[in-house]
């Protein structure tokens, strides 16, 4: 069960980048860099799961050797990543929205002028 | 522990940059008020890290700083950490240094700018980003330091939104940055499910000599995001289109400071985290890769026309001189290669800021409409040819001096190994070495001296507070020239010593005596930083060195007999060309400044066109290179290590 989370995280990540190198839109260039970023969650989240586990949340004295709960660590870690992701994701379409300002068009094959 | 305590420099150094970051956006509107928070929030970090060298540098001492006094329970560390030695004090100081000058320089360059509020709350969360990354003792802040240095320095580059190609350039720097912290982060992740810690030190006892599958995917992870953010080939066009299009002062903190970070990150992955310096295929990567990035971007920026642009790939071949050092993983090789990343930032900033300089007063950076401007420009011409000398490694200036101990280190590892190769990376550098200075001859012509275009009589002296700031980059280039003992002694031999002392860096974060009870006796010390052989004068090697360099010049130029050539601009330039080679239809021909080396690039013209294709300015395909590169560097990982 939790070999597929696996499996599907890696399978996001390629995903994503194959949705960067081949797609010519910018938007998609954009859902591409999301769901390399999802992927990359997925993974972070997966790594932490302990099977059976609870939530980490204890009061003081109700922890004890025997209790069982997820890492704590990963999750937090997901959270910052999800901010960050939305973070690019924000500032890559208010670019794009300038670029088809100024350019006209969301063709990345047209928007070159710095090359060589 | 005391609040004033030199034990809480590193934290207040990282927070003086945030702290100037949020004061400029409440505060920002009024310009003395945003001036004053500018300068003391860059003044304050610089002053408060040179107040360390003493105890860091000379006494090698390593301060650990644990945020909330959470030290480690039981071998584990579980507080975050930040942690300074000589290899983080020597990077932090590098930009502290850049920040602060860039930042005098600013203050008078972009007064005619709009919203230049949100241009120093940018400008210091950059500061800041890289400090933190290069201060940082865990893994995780690693990656966020990044990320706030990636973003700051794409919305810089998207700045002045009007000049064309800055949205593009933001563009692209964006979808490749990206891909490269996200590398960073799944690395980091995959390290974590391994080791169950993201403190460096612990991971550093941890890891070593426990490789599984998990921890090699990882390794390449890592490595491809932090080139990404070094911006070594194949990643080198997103720093000549960032560079160009953004303003001067953060093409300075680009170039300067922010491929540093790059690096740094690479000596703590390959020398520190996973050790893995001591295999002959790293250093052969490595090495490699620093000779093919030296080489291509110097030859790309022969071809440029445009000033920053061309200044942007010349950045991008020194940082190749610093990789291709630091991976000879010998005592000298590193020591040369900091030496010559401090040069680096030193005479690569003040050659930007000359040339934000031109465009200030001309407002333009192509060098085929400057000109002649020395005489109306007479302070910033000579701050120029100050900066052009250093980074051709001409003596007494600072490049000479880190050049032949890059030259020396890279002879002296053939000789230790009897690798041949290493001696054709001598000659790599040197041939480099030339081709830079030939570049920055035609720089200098086109822009400084030659006749003078009716656009640039307008211009005059800029004001004193610019010169003020490339005086002092000046001033520092020519002084760590002529003084290169007292640096190696006091910054780059401390830094190149701590690159390979994993054992007490690991011992101070956590506990006298960590390293030893985990890694058993491995714990490995630092080797001796060897001068001797510097200053070795054999003219018979430089004469053999002279003919190869002749015989790849010939091979190259003789290469490629097709005649599909692209850079080709009109019939007027064939008939130069014609002229040239006896088969003239007109008496004389105007060559500009700017075109100064036609009959060299005519002659490698199959070579140029075949790299101007190739960087075709499509995002796609710099992704493409980004994935092959990954892609080439996890079949290493898992092959190899």
């Amino acid at each position: 069960m939790i070999t597929l989370n696996y499996i599907a995280s890696f399978f996001l990540i390629v995903l994503g980048l194959y949705c960067i190198v081949v797609k010519y839109d910018l938007v998609k260039t954009v859902i591409g860099l999301s769901v390399m970023d999802y992927g990359v969650n997925l993974l972070i989240i997966t790594i932490g799961y302990h099977p059976g586990g609870t939530a980490p949340i204890f009061t003081a004295g109700e922890i004890n050797p025997a209790s069982v709960f997820v890492d704590p660590i990963p999750q937090a870690l997901t959270l910052t990543s999800i901010v960050i992701g939305a973070c690019v994701t924000a500032m890559s379409l208010s670019l794009v929205i300038k670029l088809r300002e100024m350019y006209g068009t969301l063709d990345t094959r047209e928007i070159r002028r710095l090359r060589g | 522990m005391s609040f004033l305590s030199y034990q809480h420099f590193p934290i207040f150094t990282i927070m003086l940059y945030f702290l100037g970051a949020f004061l400029i956006v409440v505060f920002g509107k009024a310009k003395a008020l945003r001036h004053a928070v500018a300068f003391l929030c860059t003044a304050g970090p610089l002053a408060l890290l040179i107040s360390l060298i003493g105890r860091v540098m000379v006494h090698g001492e390593i301060i650990s700083y644990w945020m909330g006094n959470r030290t480690p329970v039981g071998d584990y560390a579980i507080g975050i950490a930040l942690e300074v030695d000589a290899l983080s004090l020597f990077f932090g100081l590098l930009v502290a240094t850049a920040v602060f000058v860039a930042c005098l320089y600013s203050f008078r360059y972009m007064e005619r700018d709009h919203n230049v509020p949100q241009y120093y709350t940018l400008y210091l969360m950059l500061a800041g980003g890289v400090m933190g990354l290069v201060l940082s003792g865990d893994l995780f802040n690693m990656f966020i330091m990044v990320e706030i240095l990636t973003f700051a320095a794409v919305a810089l580059t998207a700045f002045r939104n009007k000049v064309t190609g800055a949205l593009e350039a933001a563009f692209k720097y964006l979808v490749v940055g990206s891909i490269g912290s996200t590398c960073i982060l799944a690395g980091t992740i995959i390290l974590y499910a391994q080791a169950r810690t993201l403190n460096l030190a612990q991971l550093a006892a941890v890891i070593p000599g426990n490789f599984g599958v998990s921890t090699k995917l990882a390794f390449a992870l890592l490595f491809i995001g932090f080139c990404t953010k070094a911006f070594i080939v194949p990643f080198h066009p997103l720093a000549a289109d960032a560079h160009g299009a953004a303003p001067a002062s953060v093409s300075v903190l680009i170039s300067g400071v922010l491929t540093k970070s790059g690096i740094y990150g690479i000596i703590r992955l390959v020398f520190f985290l996973f050790q893995t310096m001591n295999l002959g295929t790293m250093q052969f990567w490595l090495v490699f890769l620093g000779s093919v990035s030296m080489f291509v971007c110097v030859t790309m920026a022969l071809a440029q026309h445009d000033f920053k642009r061309l200044l942007a790939f010349h950045s991008i071949s020194q940082i190749g001189y610093v990789l291709t050092a630091v991976g000879l993983a010998t005592g000298l090789g590193i020591s040369a290669g900091l030496y010559h990343a401090m040069n680096h930032t030193l005479f690569k900033g003040l050659l930007f800021l000359a040339a934000g300089a031109v465009l200030h007063e001309t407002g333009t950076t192509d060098l085929g409409k400057l000109g002649g401007l020395a005489k109306k420009m007479p302070h910033t011409a000579a701050l120029f040819l100050i900066g052009a000398a250093s980074i051709s490694g001409i003596p007494p200036f600072n490049g000479f001096a880190s050049k032949w101990l890059i030259y020396q280190a890279t002879y002296q590892k053939a000789a230790e190994t009897g690798n041949i190769g290493f001696a054709l990376v001598t000659v790599i550098a040197l041939v480099t070495s030339t081709l830079t200075l030939a570049s920055f001859v035609k720089v200098t012509q086109s822009v400084f001296f030659g006749q003078m275009p009716e656009e640039c009589k307008n211009a005059k002296e800029v004001p004193f507070g610019m010169r003020f700031a490339m005086g002092i980059l000046a001033l520092l280039c020519i002084l760590t020239g002529l003084f290169p003992g007292l640096v190696t002694r006091y910054l780059t031999e401390p830094a190149a010593k701590a690159a390979f002392a994993a054992g007490n860096y690991i011992n101070a974060m956590m506990g006298q005596g960590y390293a030893e009870r985990i890694m058993g006796a491995a714990a490995p010390g630092a080797p001796a930083v060897s001068f001797a052989s510097s200053g070795v004068w054999s003219p018979l090697s430089w004469l053999l060195l002279l003919m190869i360099a002749l015989l790849a010049i010939c091979v190259v130029a003789l290469s490629g007999k097709y005649d599909k050539v692209s850079v080709r601009s009109s019939k007027e330039v064939e008939k130069k060309y014609q002229l040239f080679y006896g088969g003239e239809t007109q008496s004389f021909s105007q060559v500009g400044g700017g075109d100064l080396f036609w009959g060299f690039k005519h002659n490698w013209r199959h070579y140029f066109s075949f790299m101007h294709d190739l960087h075709s300015g499509i995002v796609n395909d710099y992704s493409l290179w980004a994935v092959v590169a990954l892609a080439l560097a996890i079949v290493y990982a898992l092959i190899v290590l």
